[in-house]
């Protein structure tokens, strides 16, 4: 089992039919409107996972039928629906499994296998993770994201605020937003972003079996490894399931979490980006900003419009394949600069090195345009793989 | 029972020479690209070695961005603040001596050849001329993206201001944004911290290696460093080192001087790695503007609205964030400000700084 494929792969809460047909990475299909899904199983096992240097690392991890996961399996399910989770102790201590305000289960002793029942709560984005010894348990590897689509509307929540409903409505729609309307949910328009940080002398001490304090733990937590959905630097770059890509005028929505104990600054370049929730408060004041905070246990949605630059020197209704024909022609370093792409990545610095160094083998993703607006291709796209 | 092990994935077939680019970028000179018709000029020159005198008395080394066409005031730390208007089409050239660098405007959203991110698009090789065409008023900054954790904390960064369009950068009141509020007096409060042992490492400190059929193989990775650990010693706003948690900085780089009936912008900006707090005391302040963009002022922003920070209510901002406030003071007095520093894992407050708002009659 790989990570690269834990968003494929891993949607569990839906009818597995619904699974199939989402098959693009990072899509949220539909689920099947009728009968609950059949209990999620997940056991708390033990894994060695590889970090971008090629050291294994003990970890705690979420597993399921098709193998461990770093970090957990996304958990999809739709609001209102009754959600039943089969959680198994295979450790050596005790564990437990929480959404905080959704669920709990309580320690669950070595061995033993516990039922957790809840109703899906309003549309949004959650982390569920293993609360006890906080943060320990949860940062050594026991967090997974679980993503509830609203029972109906057009934005990702049951209750959105005026100001993001008009957002919603607006794309597609309004002069400032030309490209597609947003279609609930779209079609390969949605990535999840599941933030963390590794210090592997903890996770030695776990391996070994030591009881680590919680407080010596945050006191003298040095990460080596800044992770997106277990992946870090080149490899979080260049993951389809990551980093969007599309067209002038075909928005994203991007699901970010940090199960991690450092405050993470992300900042996009090529776009501003529409702030639409903050751990579960949807907001009435939608900041649209280029480098926002996401703090130990937040979770933040946020709207990539995919406009056009606005920066961009030139005529801006000359079509970008017209205006920037020397720099879509350029290949430098071997690599095309066509299609147009940008990073996204923490402006916590910190966050953008490996082993201390290595910049920027650290927290990176990146985002990709395609095409203007018209859908025609930029020229000189590399062949696809 | 063997614990299973999670791969780190294969780099995919095809994909070797942009692995290696994410690590090692090429280089690139001349320009501008896909030129357009400029009118604003500036040059800009990186990496230029200074000292710093820190409050215990030592001179540490830091680094900074020259202006080379300005004699008197383009070598400052800070670096020299770049200040345009709205619609300028702005071209920068900028020299790379000594080894390659970049520049990148945060906030400012050129193509990716101007944008100054080396892995996505390269470094420059003597000279490089960027150009981009500001289209929103407000508060940016630039900086190398160069083995950026080092390269920024060194003080390889500077103030993007872009003015409405039609603004004279000496003729006050001025216009924050087309339709926003005019002010009288405006402050720039530049928080940062050094961390005193990253000031003896040389420019390419811990860069892994360059390996091109074998970008990241584990024998490339440097594993000496420490670029991870932030403990900073010490605390500057706007260039100015704070000596003590009880002493307000006075200079009037920070510290803010105006009359009552006048209204005060401050520009703030994150250019440190810790997370800061600010709290203006005796005056609320109204955030107008957010990394760059007016709240509720044009149709991208009409999302949102400006909003008000109460007097002595603390609001944090981590790295890279601006918010732009406006304050209009009705009653003469010194008004304190702090900021403080916490370590973005541990919460610890290391430091605070304080400065005043003196309002006058």
């Amino acid at each position: 089992m790989n990570r690269r494929s834990f968003l494929r792969k891993s949607l569990v809460g839906l009818a597995a039919a619904t699974l199939e047909s989402a098959g693009v990475p990072g899509m949220l299909a539909p689920p099947a409107a009728e009968g609950a899904p059949a209990p999620i199983a997940l056991t708390m096992a033990p894994a060695l996972v590889e970090m971008i240097d090629g050291t294994q690392v003990f970890m705690w991890t979420f597993t399921d039928a098709s193998g461990p996961h770093f970090p957990g399996p996304v958990i999809t399910v739709r609001s209102g629906q009754r959600v039943q989770i089969a959680l198994t102790n295979a450790l050596d201590e005790l564990h437990a499994f929480t959404v905080p305000g959704v669920v709990s289960s309580g320690p669950i002793l070595p061995g033993r296998t516990r039922l957790v029942t809840f109703t899906a709560p309003a549309g949004g984005t959650y982390l569920y993770f293993d609360p006890l010894n906080a943060p320990v348990n949860r940062v050594l590897g026991l967090h997974g994201a679980m993503v509830v689509l609203p029972a109906a509307g057009n934005t990702p929540y049951t209750r959105p605020t005026p100001a993001v409903q008009q957002l919603f409505d607006d794309l597609g729609v309004a002069p400032q937003f030309p490209g597609d309307a947003w279609l609930a949910p779209p079609a390969n328009r949605s990535r999840l972003w599941l933030f963390s940080q590794t210090d592997p002398r903890f996770n030695a001490q776990a391996q070994a079996g030591q009881t680590i304090n919680a407080a010596k733990f945050v006191a003298g937590f040095v990460p080596d490894y800044f992770t997106i959905n277990g992946l870090s630097g080149a490899f979080a770059s260049h993951d389809p399931a990551i980093f969007p890509s599309g067209n002038i005028g075909e928005p994203h929505l991007i699901r970010i979490l940090n199960a991690g104990v450092a405050t993470h600054s992300p900042h996009q370049h090529a776009n501003h980006i529409y702030i639409l929730s903050v751990t579960g408060v949807v907001q009435g004041n939608v900041l649209f900003i280029d480098t926002f905070t996401v703090r130990p246990l937040d979770r933040v949605d946020w709207l990539l419009p995919f406009v056009r630059p606005p920066d961009i020197a030139g005529d801006p209704r000359t079509p970008l394949r017209d205006l920037l024909p020397q720099e879509l022609a350029l290949v430098l370093g071997n690599v095309p600069q066509s299609p147009l792409s940008w990073p996204m990545h923490c402006h916590m610095e910190q966050s953008q090195t490996a082993l201390g160094g290595n910049y920027p083998q650290g927290l990176v993703a990146h985002m990709e345009i395609v095409g203007d607006v018209d859908k025609v291709p930029f020229p000189n796209q590399p062949p696809p793989p | 029972m063997a614990v299973p092990v999670i791969p780190r994935p294969p780099v995919p077939a095809g994909e070797v020479a942009m692995f290696f680019k994410h690590i090692c970028p090429p280089t690139f000179g001349g320009g501008p690209v896909d030129p357009q018709p400029a009118t604003v000029e500036l040059a800009r020159n990186l990496l230029v070695g200074e000292k710093f005198r820190i409050p215990d008395g030592r001179d540490i080394d830091i680094w900074i961005i020259e202006d080379p066409d300005d004699n008197v005031g383009g070598r400052v730390f800070p670096s020299k603040a770049i200040r345009v208007n709205q619609g300028d089409t702005v071209r920068v050239r900028v020299g790379s001596q000594g080894d390659t660098h970049t520049i990148h405007w945060h906030g400012i959203e050129p193509s990716p050849v101007n944008d100054g991110v080396g892995k996505h698009s390269f470094e420059v090789s003597g000279n490089f001329v960027y150009q981009f065409t500001p289209r929103q008023a407000g508060t940016y900054f630039y900086h190398c993206h160069k083995n950026t954790t080092l390269h920024v904390e060194m003080g390889l960064y500077g103030l993007l201001i872009v003015d409405p369009p039609g603004s004279h950068p000496n003729f006050l009141p001025r216009q924050s944004f087309t339709g926003g509020p005019f002010y009288h007096v405006e402050a720039f409060w530049v928080s940062d911290e050094f961390d005193t042992r990253w000031h003896t490492l040389g420019h390419d400190a811990f860069m892994q290696d360059c390996v091109p059929d074998d970008p990241v193989g584990p024998q490339t990775f440097s594993r000496d460093g420490f670029l991870n650990q932030f403990k900073p010693d010490v605390f500057l706003i706007t260039g100015v080192a704070r000596t003590s948690d009880a002493t307000p900085i006075a200079d009037p780089r920070v510290a803010v001087s105006a009359r009552v009936g006048q209204t005060i912008l401050i520009r703030t900006l994150n250019a440190g790695y810790t997370v800061q707090q600010y709290t203006i005391y005796g005056l609320p302040a109204t955030v107008i503007a957010a990394d760059g963009r007016p709240l509720g002022a044009t149709p991208e922003t009409r999302y949102s609205a400006p909003f008000v920070i109460p007097a002595g209510r603390p609001f944090r901002l981590t790295s890279g964030r601006r918010f732009d406030l406006i304050l209009k003071p009705t009653r003469p007095g010194v008004y304190p400000a702090t900021v403080e520093y916490f370590d973005w894992i541990t919460g610890r407050r290391y430091a605070v700084a304080r400065t005043t708002i003196t309002v006058n009659r």
